[in-house]
This record gives structure tokens, C-alpha cells and sequence, in this order.
């Protein structure tokens, strides 16, 4: 199994402590000395991905005020902007269908909650290898 | 909370996020109920609700704390439900929503110690069985909304660190026992002075000793701006308390908080609690008449309680307000003479204050009728403990205010220190209306008591030694401090004025039990113990 390394990782939430998790995890073990740009909604992170496209991975939150995860894909899809980053959709709980409308707009994966570290580490280091150039 | 989870050490930032946000949640689930008690039974602000519950049961979960995200998912499904079914919106469904509301925010407050769960199952369970009662169609379980919550700007996401209180504490300590040495330095410098005259490395000496002294003041203003709390941080538990003693007293309740986001003492806020809890189930209780009683006079049937907060200068002022019957005045009287008490003003202001006297209200159940129940003076003794004071203000059949003034912070007090028969007591500055030299003229006596003429009015004057026990007999003493709290004065006489020094708070020993009129003691700067005065209680005394 190979393992995650450290990289740029867009983390868009509106809850603080989850980006307080964001940092514990992206600061320990395999992950740590990545790069994190933190967002507090849709419109902010997708402001940012707009502006970093060295960005490895983003961690899309799905209900945030100002811009929902769903809107995130669906206008990034729409205006094509970096196509090639992959975006992981967090979720509390989720249908399949759910899922398929996910993936429909462009997400790559689904990471549901709760998650621990090792989780997280697994998911990046499974997109890192799918995606070399990353 | 299982202290090897991987997000064992955020459990600070969980409680500072998720408790604001359930309290928000019981919240609006009061005005839901509120509303369908008014016959709106629509589902109203039940679907915004989705997004804060699903939120909370998501960073539950990441933390493994797992009663609190089932409460919270229960509560998803109730809502859920009620959205959905409206013959489902009956009274036993809100309050099961509201009791879930306050679990929850139960459970949050205490994350930081574990729970066997019991509570959250005993409730999951309740709600499984009201929702299962009214099967309607199944709702999607992700879903889309925007939130009408405010969200923290992005910077709030960083910076923050957890601390201890304690360790807060520990550091006020130590600022506190630096601040007693530093006062010493003033004197240091006068002895010097005496011994070497007037010469440029005293002039540099007496620089230092300023520039330190500012210093140590901005120390301590950045240490208090760590101690502090919005008050409404215990606001929402009042409300929930409220509510249920109003449905126990099946008398219909508006009850308003107004600023929230006045800054306290974590202490202070601790500390405000009961007679809090006291204040507010006394006017539900005896303030507020029956809801058929109100209709007849014509008010509105609801009865509104205000908790308002405010800062004014260096105090906190928390305002606990009834539109209800208000104070019986004549029953007030009777009862005051009744138990023998010297009684020397008529005006309702005046009479109104004896409520807080201690025994006054404990005696028997007369002060119910009066319009309040008993303890009251319970909760004046703990008030003034905080450095505090409280008023009565009442209009008859318009109701009743309880003004509580506070310190904002209980750490270090502004005083003015004084000494009687030689002991020394700081005289907290909040309290200090005037200080004058007592000239014989303006002193008389009337009934036995001293009257000192204060700004065209007579204030009733009484000597330190004798009310502060340092002397069984009262002396000739050469100044006068006049005290207050709220609207009332106070004279007390001592032998001297030391000067204006900020004293750092020592509790009291618990050996001694509570001395009377005594909040405190601190150390001066020459090392000596002195008490610290419970001025509001000093003033209080007067009405007995």
C-alpha cells in the first residue's frame, strides 16, 4: 500500500473545528508539512482553487451558506476550471443517490463522517496514486 | 469524552462551537412552540433547523461522542417529521423537541466528562416511538439547505488554543502577588527620599516605578480580556428553565433576552447562576398573575419576562423584569412592623428594598401574597459576595424589576483604602459616592442614629468600629465615606484615608465562615491583611 504524502490541500467548511481536524491530521504522520488553504464556504474555496492550481486534493463540505457543495461542482464543472483536481465530498450520512447527483457534478469521492486520521491518510494516499502527477 | 479519540484534544473548540448552536437550536424550538401554542401550527423555522442539528450530529460524531449525536439525530428525524406531517405538531411533540434541545446542550456542556449514554438512549427511544406513531413519507436524508444561522468569519478558524481555567487562574495569582509588591515600591522610594534628599537617580527611580506601574496595567487589562464570557452563554439555559416553570404553573410565558454579548467574568458568570435561577422562577411564580386574572385586568394573557444585560462604565448591569402584579406595598409595611423593624419611610421605594432584608421573606408566605416568595434575601447575600447590588423597582399592576450591578470582573477591585481603630479596609471604589472630613455641624442625631446632611438630603450615617466589630463603642472619628448602592446611601465613619489602590481579591478562608459585611480580603502593599468591605451589603443594612 502506498502512502499519502504531503501535498496542497483545499479544505472547504463552515464549521471551525473541522478545520481545526484538518490541521491535527495534515500536521502528523505521513501528511504532515502540507500546505492547507482553508475556506469557510463554497465561494471562498472556489476563489481559492481558482487561484492555486497546485492544489492536490480539495475536502468539499456539502452544506455551507453562500455557496453548497453541490453549487461548488456544478459551476466548476460549468466554467471547466481545473478539472483535473480531485475533489472529495464530505458527508454526515448520504444515500446512493445522494451519491450518484455527487458524481454527477464532479466529485471524485465521498468521505463519510465520522472519519479518523488513518481514513483520511488512506483516501489521499489512494487519489495520489490514481493521479501521479499530483 | 474518551481521551484517546483522535480529536480527543479539540474538545474545547467542540463545546465553544456546538453549544452556542444547540442553545440556538432550543432557541427557536421555545418560539416554535410559542407559535403552535398560538395556533400557527405551521412547520415555521422547523426545516432551517436541519442544517444546525445535522451539523451538530456531524462534528459529534467526529469527536466519538455518540449520545450526543444520537440527541442530535433524533431531533433531525422529529423535525423531519413535523415538516412533513403537520397533524403530527401537537404540544407533546414540541415539548419532546425542546427537552431534546436541552439534553443536548446538557450533554455538550459536560462533554469534557463521560457519559454512560443512558439519558440520550432514554430519549432516542421516546422520539423512535413519536415518530413511529405517525408514519409519513420518508424524507430524503441528505439534504440541500442554506443555513439563516451567522457563521464565523474565516479567521475564527485559527488562533485559538485551549487553556485550563485554572491555569488562568494560577496566572492572575501571580500577577496579583506582583501587583502587592510592586505597591510597595512607592514607599520604598519615600524612605530613600528621606535618607538621601532629592537626587537624579531618585528622579529615575521614581520614573521606573511609573512606567512599571503602567505597564502593570495594561498586564492586567489583557489578563481580565482572557477571563471573559459573553453572558449569553448561560442565558439559554435560563430560558429552557423558564418555560418549564411556566408550563408547571400552566401560566403562558414570553420571556426576552436582550444583550447577550455583554462580557463577564467567567467567575462572575458562574457565580450569577442561582440567585439567576431564583430571580426568574420567583417572577414566573409570584410575579406573573393567571393567565385568566390578566385577561380581566385587561393586560395581554401572556406574561412577558425580560433578562436584559448591559455594561455601564465598569460594571455589568443584568436586569431580571415582569409585566405582572408588581409589589403589595401595604403588605410590605404591615409585615415590616409585624416584625418589629424600625421602619422610618412610607415611600413604596423605600419599603420595597425591605425584601431583601435577611428573614423578611422566609418568615411565612405573607410575601407571596406580597407578590414574591421566599429566599430573596439568599440571593441579595449572594449578589452582594460578587461584589454586587441589587434594587428593587415595582409599579403596582405593572410589574417588578430586580437591577442587579456587577463587577465585571472579581479579581481585582479599585478601592479606597481606610483604617479604623487601626485595621485597614479597602473600601471597594464602586461604592464610594464621596469622602468628606466630618465636621460636627453637619451631623445630627436623630432617634438615636447619626444623620449626616448630604446634598440637601439626610443620610443615615454609622460608625466603622462598632458595625465592622474592631470596638464595642463608637469613637469620635474624623472622616466620613459615603457609600452607595443603586439609589441608596450610606454613611460610614473612620478614623482615616489611606489613599486609592486596586486590590487583588483573597478569597476568604472558609474557617471563618462568612463575617458579616466583609466580601474579601487582600494584601497591601506593606504586607498587611485587610478586609475587603461589602459595601452594597453595608448600605443594604441600613434598611434593617
Amino acid at each position: 500500500m502506498t502512502t499519502a504524502r504531503p501535498g496542497t490541500f483545499l479544505l472547504v467548511d463552515d464549521s471551525p473545528l473541522t478545520h481545526q481536524m484538518y490541521r491535527l491530521v495534515f500536521s502528523r504522520g505521513a501528511l504532515g508539512g502540507s500546505t492547507l488553504l482553508h475556506a469557510m464556504n463554497g465561494r471562498e474555496g472556489y476563489g481559492l482553487l481558482a487561484a492555486h492550481p497546485e492544489i492536490t486534493l480539495v475536502l468539499l463540505d456539502l452544506n455551507m451558506p453562500e455557496m453548497n457543495g453541490l453549487e461548488f461542482l456544478e459551476r466548476r464543472a460549468a466554467e471547466g476550471l481545473h478539472p483535473e483536481v480531485p475533489v472529495v465530498l464530505v458527508t454526515t450520512e448520504s444515500t446512493p443517490e445522494d451519491e450518484e447527483r455527487g458524481r454527477a457534478a464532479g466529485a471524485t469521492e465521498y468521505l463519510r463522517k465520522p472519519f479518523v486520521p488513518a481514513d483520511l491518510e488512506r483516501l489521499v494516499a489512494r487519489l495520489q496514486r490514481d493521479r501521479p502527477a499530483a | 469524552m474518551d481521551r484517546d479519540h483522535a480529536f480527543a484534544e479539540l474538545i474545547h473548540e467542540y463545546i465553544a462551537e456546538c453549544l452556542p448552536l444547540a442553545e440556538g437550536v432550543t432557541e427557536a424550538l421555545l418560539e416554535i412552540e410559542r407559535q403552535w401554542r398560538d395556533g400557527h401550527r405551521d412547520a415555521g423555522e422547523l426545516g432551517a433547523l436541519k442544517g444546525r442539528l445535522h451539523t451538530l450530529k456531524g462534528n459529534s460524531a467526529m469527536m466519538g461522542l455518540r449520545p450526543m449525536q444520537a440527541v442530535a439525530h433524533a431531533l433531525e428525524d422529529l423535525c423531519a417529521r413535523l415538516v412533513a406531517d403537520p397533524v403530527a405538531r401537537s404540544d407533546e411533540a414540541a415539548a419532546l423537541l425542546i427537552e431534546g434541545g436541552g439534553l443536548l446542550s446538557d450533554l455538550i456542556r459536560a462533554a469534557r466528562e463521560s457519559d454512560d449514554g443512558t439519558a440520550a438512549e432514554v430519549y432516542v427511544a421516546r422520539v423512535r416511538a413519536a415518530v413511529d406513531a405517525h408514519p409519513a413519507s420518508p424524507e430524503p436524508a441528505l439534504r440541500l439547505e442554506r443555513r439563516r444561522t451567522e457563521r464565523r468569519t474565516p479567521s475564527d478558524a485559527g488562533g485559538t488554543i485551549r487553556v485550563d481555567f485554572r491555569q488562568l487562574d494560577t496566572l492572575l495569582e501571580i500577577f496579583g502577588e506582583a501587583m502587592i509588591e510592586q505597591s510597595g515600591l512607592p514607599d520604598v522610594h519615600r524612605r530613600l527620599r528621606a535618607i538621601l534628599g532629592q537626587c537624579d537617580e531618585l528622579a529615575e527611580f521614581d520614573r521606573v516605578i511609573g512606567s512599571v506601574s503602567a505597564t502593570m496595567k495594561r498586564l492586567e487589562g489583557a489578563l481580565m480580556q482572557t477571563r471573559l464570557l459573553p453572558i449569553s452563554t448561560v442565558f439559554g439555559r435560563y430560558a429552557r428553565m423558564v418555560r418549564d416553570v411556566a408550563r408547571d404553573q400552566r401560566k403562558p410565558v414570553r420571556m426576552v433576552t436582550e444583550g447577550g454579548d455583554t462580557l463577564l467574568d467567567k467567575t462572575i458568570l458562574d457565580r450569577l447562576g442561582e440567585p439567576l435561577v431564583h430571580l426568574l422562577t420567583n417572577a414566573v411564580v409570584h410575579g406573573l398573575e393567571l393567565e385568566a386574572d390578566r385577561r380581566r385586568l385587561g393586560k395581554l394573557a401572556e406574561g412577558t419576562l425580560t433578562l436584559r444585560a448591559s455594561t455601564v462604565a465598569d460594571r455589568a448591569v443584568v436586569i431580571v423584569a415582569d409585566d405582572g402584579r408588581g409589589l403589595d406595598t401595604a403588605r410590605i409595611h404591615t409585615k415590616a412592623l409585624a416584625l418589629g423593624m424600625d421602619v422610618r419611610s412610607d415611600a413604596a421605594d423605600d419599603l420595597h428594598q425591605l425584601i431583601f432584608v435577611p428573614g423578611f421573606s422566609t418568615a411565612d408566605q405573607v410575601t407571596e401574597l406580597a407578590g414574591r416568595g421566599v429566599g430573596l434575601d439568599a440571593a441579595a447575600a449572594a449578589i452582594h459576595a460578587l461584589g454586587g447590588s441589587i434594587e428593587v423597582r415595582s409599579v403596582a399592576g405593572e410589574g417588578t424589576a430586580f437591577v442587579l450591578s456587577l463587577p465585571l470582573t472579581l479579581a481585582i477591585v479599585r478601592s479606597l483604602i481606610v483604617e479604623v481603630d487601626n485595621e485597614r479596609f479597602a473600601v471597594p471604589l464602586s461604592h464610594v459616592a464621596e469622602t468628606s472630613r466630618v465636621r460636627t455641624a453637619a451631623m445630627h442625631e436623630v432617634g438615636g442614629r447619626g444623620v449626616l446632611m448630604w446634598r440637601g438630603s439626610a443620610v443615615s450615617v454609622a460608625d466603622g468600629g462598632t458595625l465592622l466589630g474592631t470596638t464595642a463603642r463608637p469613637g469620635p472619628r474624623d472622616y466620613c465615606v459615603v457609600l452607595f448602592a443603586g439609589a441608596r446611601q450610606r454613611g460610614l465613619l473612620v478614623d482615616r484615608l489611606i489613599g486609592h489602590q486596586d486590590v487583588v481579591v483573597k478569597g476568604l478562608d472558609p474557617a471563618l465562615g462568612r463575617p458579616h459585611l466583609v466580601s474579601g480580603t487582600t494584601i497591601l502593599g506593606d504586607g498587611r491583611v485587610a478586609c475587603i468591605l461589602d459595601a452594597a451589603g453595608v448600605v443594604a443594612r441600613e434598611a434593617a
